[in-house]
């Protein structure tokens, strides 16, 4: 067990209902809704515990309209909560906004919040000076985001001229100028290129290493893998899986793939079926191929193999692992619910 | 339902004064350059409104050439009409029209994470604009005063409380502006919130028109709405329409709407707050 750990975010039975304008279509609606004022409740956030320790690195992550990102505005004080609780760092954030903006740090993949008519140095300098950070810190702080995003390119430009590349970079650095103990990266690869995806992950995984406990909300699965030991998945506003990556995968993603390329186009694929009853064995688009498809916990690599081998010979072959993906497809298409009995409770983490 | 245990808040260096004057001090200052960025589109409106001025300035040299009216000469009225005029141009929209943009649009969601108080923190950023907007504006009201053979200079027993009349057009106009930029939160859109503003202190602020053109009740009603001290008040001042207890009282009006305005404003936010929905992202 780790040393005892302090937990920096917390919320309990955290809701945020928003009121919605019932209007009817058209002038007529818009009018009527003028006399009879009808709204009906949209609940983004239906109660949600979360306890997030110092230093952890956790994925939140569901469908779009999950209350993903209410939840992020709700930790970071923009959103007032409807009932709950929630501590940040021994804060609450919505009632000290402007304390907890001194210790958290938020990136918001879809906004900017860099200064549009500025260059980007301008608008770091001025987050410094917001913020406070003294000169000699400043400047050792913009070096270390330097190495890491390359920033020393894009101070002189103007924030509305970058590209969206360029502009998530200088996003990340001002949202960590003042070297905030908790961050919230709400989609940061989103519509990034390859290339920048790999440059912002690792700058992730940089911070985690550093110790600052960061929460990540994304729909891209490889960041997830790449920097998080544990995942939070939430549907309609609840949490549906709380615990760590691994666990998920072999609880819900134990569906493994070998497909193999063979030397001659193969007769005995009834052969095979028989000897791997547990698994699915099919022919690919040509005779030359053949996938099998099973149990990862039933079976054995090691078996599927030597029963392919024993009808055919083998020129090539790879296995398809299971990715995360497979666990939030199956929370999309409400596959996964809670209490029905695969959700394993949050305890089951460390 | 189990309640939460509060972590402990982690030692952060405490906040100081020190901190947040320099936070609005580069606020105020990085508005004004941003301004600067938009340099030509901001002298076309000044240009837009300067020719506005000079048609009020042929118009009422060619009313007031038979004589004056109301107690208006000629050369009153230009001091009047000039001094109104650089009033009116400042926090003329950067403050309402960003902010208005900025709740539609969601972004409010940034300035919230920010750590400055929200109202402080537009009052800066007007500052900054006002600087650029004042001087601009001076600029164009002493090339009109030279164009229309000079203007006189108020009565010196009138003099100090004119400055203290055209600074405090300052809190009151941020104070109206602020107020309607907020309307948003309600409204979702802001441009009729605008027009609206707009029309009222054109009409209440004697910009347009002296008040004492106006009917009684019209005028009645200006000298306590918080409209007069934004353009009224000053240019009376200067002009020498307003003398004695009559300049304390409207001086007086003008101080207590921007405290006023300020603490609505404040109650409206927290409302407003309760009230934010940030679609998306």
């Amino acid at each position: 067990m780790h040393a005892p750990q302090v937990t920096l975010i917390q919320t309990v039975g955290l809701r945020k209902v928003f009121r919605k304008p019932d209007k009817g279509p058209g002038i007529r609606g818009s009018l009527r809704h003028l006399v009879q004022r009808k709204f009906s409740d949209h609940v983004a956030v239906a109660g949600i515990d979360l306890n997030i320790a110092e230093g952890e690195a956790v994925a939140y992550v569901g469908p779009n309209g999950a209350g993903k990102s209410t939840t992020v505005k709700m930790l970071s004080g923009i959103l007032v909560p409807t009932s709950g609780q929630v501590f940040v760092d021994g804060l609450v954030p919505h009632r000290a906004r402007v304390e907890n903006a001194r210790r958290v740090g938020v990136v918001f993949g879809q906004r900017t919040q860099l200064w549009w008519d500025l260059p980007v140095r301008e608008s770091l300098e001025l987050l410094r000076d917001m913020h406070g950070v003294k000169g000699p810190r400043y400047q050792a702080r913009l070096e270390q985001l330097d190495s890491v995003l390359g920033l020393g390119e894009l101070l002189p430009k103007t924030a509305r001229k970058l590209s969206l590349g360029q502009r998530m970079r200088a996003d990340l650095a001002a949202a960590l100028i003042h070297e905030p103990r908790v961050v919230y990266l709400d989609e940061p690869t989103i519509g990034l290129d390859i290339s920048v995806k790999d440059r912002v992950r690792s700058f992730v995984r940089q911070l985690v290493a550093d110790g600052t406990t960061v929460l990540l909300t994304t729909h891209d699965l490889a960041d997830i893998e790449e920097l998080c030991q544990r995942i939070v998945i939430i549907d309609a506003g609840r949490v549906v899986y709380d615990g760590d990556l691994q666990t998920v995968k072999d609880l819900h993603v134990r569906e493994r793939t070998m497909s193999f390329e063979l030397a001659e186009a193969l007769t005995g694929v009834d052969r095979i079926a028989e000897r791997l009853p547990a698994a699915q064995v099919q022919l690919g688009s040509n005779d030359h191929e053949l996938t099998v498809t099973f149990d990862r916990i039933a079976l054995g690599a090691r078996e599927v193999l030597s029963a392919v081998l024993a009808e055919a010979e083998i020129v090539d072959m790879h296995i398809d692992e299971p990715a995360i993906e497979t666990v939030v497809r199956k929370v999309y298409a409400g596959e996964l619910r809670v209490g029905a009995g695969n959700a394993p409770a949050a305890e089951s983490t460390s | 339902m189990t309640s939460a245990t509060v972590p402990a808040a982690a030692p952060l260096p405490a906040d100081t004064r020190m901190r947040r004057l320099r936070a609005y001090r580069r606020m105020a200052r990085t508005a004004l350059r941003s301004l600067m960025a938009y340099q030509t589109s901001f002298l076309f409106g000044m240009l837009a409104s300067a020719f506005a001025a000079l048609s009020m300035l042929y118009l009422w040299r060619s009313v007031l050439s038979s004589g004056s009216r109301h107690g208006f000469d000629w050369p009153q009225m230009k001091a009047y009409l000039l001094v109104a005029f650089v009033a009116g141009s400042l926090v003329s929209s950067y403050t309402d029209y960003r902010m208005a943009n900025r709740i539609r649009q969601g972004d409010v969601a940034l300035d919230l994470v920010r750590p400055v108080d929200y109202q402080w923190g537009r009052f800066a950023e007007s500052l900054g604009f006002v600087v650029y907007e004042a001087g601009t504006a001076v600029a164009v009201a002493l090339v009109a005063a030279l164009i229309f053979g000079g203007v006189p200079l108020p009565d010196p027993h009138t003099w100090g409380l004119f400055v203290v009349s055209a600074l405090l057009v300052f809190p009151l106009r941020f104070g109206i502006v602020y107020v309607s930029g907020l309307l948003v939160f309600w409204t979702q859109n802001y441009v009729g919130v605008q027009a609206a503003r707009i029309a009222l202190i054109t009409l209440f602020s004697g910009a347009l028109v002296p008040l004492v053109f106006l009917p009684e009740w019209m005028r009645v009603a200006s000298a306590y709405l918080p409209f007069a001290g934004m353009a009224s008040t000053p240019a009376l001042l200067y002009s020498g329409g307003l003398h004695g207890s009559a300049a304390t009282t409207a001086v007086a009006v003008q101080g207590v709407w921007s405290v006023v305005l300020w603490w609505l404003a404040r109650a409206m936010w927290a409302g407003a707050c309760r009230k934010l929905t940030v679609h998306g992202g």
